[in-house]
């Protein structure tokens, strides 16, 4: 196994391909799924859940299942490009790019979060800053600073992964003047047609550490294949 | 009473002389009158072109409001303001807002929606007529939205196109619904041309599934009542509701009036000083030209106190026949500002600040001010300047006097 190779040679995986491991964790060819988002914040709470298909690493589509009122409420997302179908008055729109730092669905995700395909090992500088120990956990530390010349939001994003299993456990994304933003936490690990990875996501803002929106997956295959025409303005408006 | 009537058979004993200080004195009244008018004109409008077009006089808003613009920070007890303004004869209206998205044919923007309450907007502010394309809303329909100018340029959106808004409503979901373009607002100012979407109360409620509740009460008397005052006029019904003048909700452009008050007031100071020292000129010389009666009067017997007590009296009927006659003239003349101004358009061209368009027009605005300040002035100084000489010749020896050339 190449991984034995790696392990053989340096006894871990290097910090650029841990980037990369984590960056395709959810990733495949073709990966279609069900989850559940609980947002929660200081004025309401509610609890969504969708139905997403992917494809390659620029095509997404979500459909919101319940709640009833909002059923059928599809984003598409083909490249750097977001459409939202909005059943209640049967229209599309396509989400401008100064729309792209707004909340996706009133979540603590936003629009960018979505066709973000920027990849931590490409468009930052990183270095591994720390390795050990941890709140009785070994874990290894990678922080990572965006390249001037990557479209990057954040000042500053650090990567807190599993030693040995790489399997991530949070970041932290700062903002430009190095404040925490917002904390991204991994947990319930699953094996998932073969893959183990985190079924829970957590995102909660600094700035208000009682808001939260929790993403579960119910169920993920990596193996199904997808045709091209799921991601089509067609299917978005006709599934 | 019989000094008064010796003070006014000796004015008219030299009648040109006296003719002539009567004349300047009431001209100089007149013409400071104008000018007070015109000053206190101008910092009104200038305060009305930022108040009157959708800001107003003062702003009443939940604590908060203002720093995070919140849905869920509303007043708790708008009616009771709004009915508190209303007695007070202050002009109300309340307003909602939420952030969202627009969207016509493939572009999209965000956007400020704004729930107004139409008949209310348009009795009390401008901005209803401000509009450069199609028309206002209705209190009666619903479905119509209101853009501003460069979010409808950008949407590439025209008065009957349809748009899509895209809102988080209050309860936190997401909230589709479609309007037609009734108006497309003139510029008024960066935040309304590049966010302001409006709608109908009642449309805004149900795009934001929010049944009660108002973010802002704007409120505008236009002019009838010092802004400094509705604070405290309002007080009994706020609640824990905030109110803030003008001068707290634009501190640039309050900042601006002041400095532009400074400078018209000094310019208004200096004038006084100049239309001063002419009058003290004017009756220093009338007074003067009769050192050789005053040095006759003292040969005869007549007492200092007796010829500074006429000297003095006659100044002050002289001035006030002259005043009396300067505030009819100022009048007249402030009237006539006051309705139909300076058009001031044909020498600066259109003026614009902060994309507000000002009216070209300079109206004056009389008021008690106005009026009592140089007739005050003009007493003060008809007293004053005539005080000197006459003390002057009350001191004199009667032969030097006499002599007095």
């Amino acid at each position: 196994m190449p991984l034995h190779v790696v392990y053989a040679q340096s006894g871990k995986l290097s910090a650029r391909d841990i980037l990369n491991k984590v960056d395709d964790l959810y990733r495949g060819d073709a990966s279609t799924g069900e989850m559940t988002m609980a947002i929660v914040t200081e004025n309401w709470s509610r609890t969504l859940t969708m139905q997403i298909w992917a494809k390659g690493k620029d095509k997404s589509l979500i459909r919101i299942l319940s709640p009833a009122k909002e059923q059928g409420t599809a984003t598409l997302r083909v490249g750097n490009d977001i459409w939202n179908y909005l059943p209640k008055v049967n229209r599309t729109i396509k989400v401008s790019s100064s729309m792209m730092s707004q909340s996706w669905m009133g979540s603590h995700f936003t629009n960018d979060d979505l066709v973000r395909e920027s990849r931590m090992a490409d468009d930052y500088t990183f270095e591994t800053t720390f390795d050990g120990v941890r709140d009785g956990i070994k874990v290894i530390e990678i922080t990572c600073i965006p390249k001037p010349e990557a479209a990057i939001v954040w000042g500053k994003i650090v990567l807190t992964v599993k030693d040995e299993s790489y399997i991530p456990l949070s970041i932290l994304y700062y903002d430009e003047s190095m404040n925490l933003v917002r904390t991204l936490i991994f947990s319930d690990i699953k094996n998932m047609d073969g893959r183990d990875i985190p079924m829970k996501m957590t995102v909660v803002p600094a700035d208000k550490p009682d808001e939260s929106t929790i993403v579960t997956y119910n169920q993920i295959t990596f193996s199904t294949p997808i045709d091209d025409s799921v991601f089509s303005l067609r299917n978005l408006e006709n599934p | 009473m019989i000094t008064i009537y010796y003070s006014w058979r000796n004015l008219w004993r030299n009648s040109r002389r006296t003719l002539i200080t009567l004349i300047a004195l009431a001209l100089t009244t007149a013409v400071l009158i104008i000018n007070l008018a015109l000053v206190e004109g101008y910092l009104k409008d200038a305060v009305a072109n930022a108040t009157d077009l959708v800001v107003g006089e003062a702003q009443v808003h939940a604590p908060g409001y203002l720093e995070d613009h919140s849905l869920y920070k509303t007043i708790e007890n708008p009616d009771a303001i709004l009915k508190a303004a209303r007695d007070n004869g202050i002009g109300a209206t309340e307003r909602t807002y939420g952030y969202g998205l627009v969207s016509v044919g493939n572009k999209s923007a965000g956007a400020f929606f704004w729930g107004v309450k139409p008949s209310a907007e348009k009795t009390t502010f401008e901005l209803a007529k401000h509009i450069g394309e199609g028309s206002f809303l209705t209190d009666s329909e619903t479905g119509g939205i209101v853009l501003g100018k460069k979010i409808a340029r950008s949407l590439n959106a025209n008065v009957g196109d349809e748009i899509i808004a895209v809102v988080q409503a209050a309860d936190g979901s997401l909230s589709p619904a479609l309007y037609n373009v009734t108006g497309i607002l003139k510029s008024a100012g960066e935040d309304i041309d590049r966010g302001a979407a409006i709608l109908n109360d009642a449309d805004f409620r149900g795009l934001f599934v929010m049944d009660k509740g108002v973010h802002e009460i704007a409120l505008n008397s236009k002019g009838r009542i010092a802004p400094e005052m509705m604070p405290q006029l309002l007080a009994p019904a706020l609640g824990k509701a905030e109110i803030k003048t003008w001068r707290q909700l634009l501190p640039a452009f309050s900042d601006i009036i002041n400095l532009s008050s400074a400078s018209i007031g000094i310019i208004g100071i200096v004038f006084f000083l100049a239309a001063g020292l002419g009058i003290m000129n004017t009756m220093l010389m009338a007074t003067y030209d009769r050192m050789r009666e005053f040095g006759i009067l003292k040969a005869l017997g007549t007492g200092p106190a007796r010829i500074i007590g006429n000297v003095l009296a006659e100044a002050f009927l002289l001035s006030l026949v002259a005043t009396l006659i300067g505030i009819i003239l100022g009048l007249a003349g402030s009237y006539y500002l006051q309705v139909v101004g300076l058009d001031t358009g044909k020498v600066s061209g259109e003026i614009s600040f902060a994309g507000v368009a000002f009216d070209p027009v300079w109206h004056a605005s009389i008021s008690v001010r106005t009026i009592i300040l140089p007739v005050l002035e003009m007493w003060v100084i008809c007293v004053l300047a005539s005080l000197y000489p006459a003390i002057l010749a009350a001191r004199l020896e009667p032969v030097k006097a006499m002599l007095h050339v």
